[in-house]
């Protein structure tokens, strides 16, 4: 659906006010970020993956920038403007257009024009709760506007990490397992690869300098590497320093020597990303598969109780909802809860809102340090097409 | 009747080349009119109206469809035609024109050989530098599929228009994505390839646009042409796809 008739345009801009307004009676200020934005925060936070989907143009003066791709990012610029202390709690409400580039034979419901009505908010202490909230809010509007037929998606990139403590994985391993969870591309590869070696360095890597590292003695460690550049004639060039280089293959020669992902945990994993179904008794799986872990279940399984109790109170139907252990890896920023509301009346592909949990986001924007921060957005044209299908 | 339109490198050693190939393959071509004008035609096969384009441009006539065929490089059409199986044909590879699109870093980074070596580095990087590592490049969407199929993403594109080899020596890239046919320039600025950085390996190609308007007749056409030159190209230089 485009916008270009005064019908939708009018359509859209009523459904827009109902949105907003009941945004700005639960406490959210209404904001209106530029348009026109630095690329530069985009394509650190996300990564040059956005730049395939972003308008980025370079203006007269040679600055490069972009058509903003969401009004998540600038509203946290917006907020990191006015706050010297990023952490001061606040709420935002926006309603405005977005742009995204569509290849050709995209269907009419990625637009490559379209407007988001959505919600961010920084610096809750209490985490589940805001999170719940932001939820129930994104559904009240979405139902205020005449959307019946709604269903939400719940993932929890945390809960990952939470199985991992459940299983004593350790803090090395973690961190190596948190990085593989989130590219959903290679992780099986990962797994089967962790489970015969900590790490294979590649050939080209020379051999006779990984053995010649040892942290202990890193002076001559470096040494050997300048020796190494020296005899086979390579000048020493670019911005990494002979440190950074040596750094780097004492951690690959220490992350060899590292014993394999032991064969439990990597079953667990396995079992783990498979969970999908009914949020309600998704919980169970969880639970089931955890029943005999190293560490317990703990934390993994309370946070997950306590967000649908959270949600259930906010008055969300929770046989609606279903959760997938997987969904969320591949969304840009997210590090904790996601959700998406999808219609029956559009594709599974086009969701009709979005959002979740991005702590890290803000200080890629510009913080010092990460800012507690849940949002969300609605997609305005595919909620416009859904309530017009579903009254029909 | 409107007449089959063949785009050609308007100058230096791709258009040498491509017309000693059809010469090879005993098709004269032969400018029309005004010695620096850019028409032209083949003797013997008046159908066929000859456009010099600049080589840079050739493949924005293809994905327009304002020619039906044009000789560019297949790195050229890649780059620039987000949809190139479905609106270009590569009709037969020339055997000339031959280049790699390939990523290199300095040699003296011992530690990164692959890919995923790079992608090993970008965080620490980040956290000593500020930014994710920056690529110098003109190819900008060949690198970013390239790096998107491998599941990398941290890192900076900065456009480049020329000597991009001298970008990571002067400071102003870390690594790069550039052609190269012997490697000699790239080793005498002190890179090297990564093992897995062959991004494509190119060459001249004859290409036939499925944007512009195509009649049976031009179909014969352009099939007598295809079978003419590759008749004439080198047996290494065998057709792809």
């Amino acid at each position: 659906m485009t916008v270009e008739t005064t019908r939708n345009l009018e359509a859209l801009a009523a459904q827009a006010q109902t949105m907003m307004s009941v945004f700005t009676k639960a406490g959210y200020e209404a904001v209106a970020p530029s348009i026109i934005q630095p690329a530069d925060v985009f394509l650190d936070v996300i990564g040059e993956g956005l730049r395939a989907r972003t308008y980025v143009f370079t203006d007269q003066d040679g600055a490069e920038l972009c058509l903003r791709p969401d009004i998540t990012v600038p509203t946290c610029r917006l907020h990191l403007e006015r706050h010297a202390d990023p952490v001061t709690p606040a709420r935002y409400c926006y309603n405005g257009p977005a742009f995204r580039f569509q290849p050709q034979g995209a269907t009419a419901s990625h637009p490559r024009e379209f407007r988001q009505a959505g919600i961010e908010r920084f610096g809750d202490k209490s985490r589940e709760a805001a999170e719940a909230e932001t939820v129930a809010i994104v559904v009240k509007a979405i139902e205020k506007v005449g959307l019946r037929d709604w269903t939400l998606k719940l993932g929890d990139l945390g809960l990952f990490s939470s199985v991992l403590d459940a299983a004593d994985v350790s803090p090395n391993w973690k961190k190596r397992l948190d990085d593989a969870f989130l590219k959903p591309l290679s992780f099986r590869k990962a797994l089967k690869d962790f489970a015969s070696a900590a790490r294979v360095a590649s050939p080209g890597v020379p051999e006779e300098l990984l053995s010649a590292m040892r942290r202990d003695e890193w002076e001559k460690s470096e040494a050997a590497v300048a020796v190494y550049l020296e005899e086979n004639a390579i000048e020493l060039l670019g911005t990494r320093s002979l440190a950074d280089i040596t750094e780097h293959l004492m951690v690959i020669a220490e992350d060899r020597k590292e014993k394999p992902l032991d064969a439990s945990a990597i079953e667990l994993i396995e079992r783990y990303v498979g969970v999908t179904g009914p949020a309600t008794t998704a919980g169970e799986k969880i639970a089931a598969l955890l029943e005999g872990a190293a560490n317990g279940a703990g934390a993994a399984l309370e946070t997950y109780d306590r967000r649908l109790a959270l949600l259930a109170n906010a008055g969300i139907d929770l046989n609606r909802v279903t959760f997938s252990a997987e969904f969320g890896r591949t969304l840009a920023y997210y590090s904790g809860l996601v959700f998406e509301v999808n219609s029956a009346s559009l594709e599974e592909k086009s969701p009709i809102a979005g959002g979740g949990r991005y702590d890290g986001l803000m200080r890629a924007a510009g913080a010092q340090a990460e800012v507690p921060a849940v949002g969300a957005a609605i997609h305005s044209e595919r909620l416009l097409a859904a309530t017009v299908k579903g009254a029909q | 009747m409107s007449k089959l339109t063949l785009a050609i490198p308007s100058k230096g050693r791709l258009m040498e080349q491509t017309t000693d190939m059809f010469a090879r393959a005993g098709l004269v071509v032969r400018k029309v009119g005004h010695v620096r004008g850019y028409r032209g035609e083949i003797d013997g096969l008046p159908e066929i109206d000859v456009a010099y384009v600049s080589s840079g441009e050739i493949a924005a006539a293809l994905k327009a469809g304002s020619v039906h065929l044009g000789i560019t490089g297949e790195d050229l059409i890649r780059e620039n035609i987000s949809d190139a199986a479905t609106r270009i044909r590569f009709l037969q590879a020339l055997g000339f024109g031959f280049a790699d699109v390939i990523v290199a870093v300095p040699a003296c980074w011992v530690d990164v050989a692959t890919v995923h070596d790079l992608e090993d580095i970008a965080l620490p990087f980040r956290r000593l530098h500020g930014r994710w590592p920056r690529v110098a490049t003109k190819y900008v969407n060949l690198t970013r599929r390239f790096f998107g199929s491998k599941g990398f993403g941290d890192y900076r594109i900065i456009e480049s228009a020329g000597a991009t080899e001298g970008a990571p020596a002067a400071g102003m890239a870390e690594l790069i994505v550039d052609i190269t046919t012997t490697g000699e320039t790239l080793r005498a600025n002190g890179l090297k390839i990564l093992d897995d950085g062959v991004i494509l390996k190119s060459q001249a190609n004859l290409c036939a646009s499925n944007a512009a308007a195509w009649t049976p007749e031009f179909e014969k056409i352009c099939a007598e042409l295809t079978a003419a030159l590759s008749a004439s190209v080198p047996v290494k230089a065998t057709s792809r796809v």
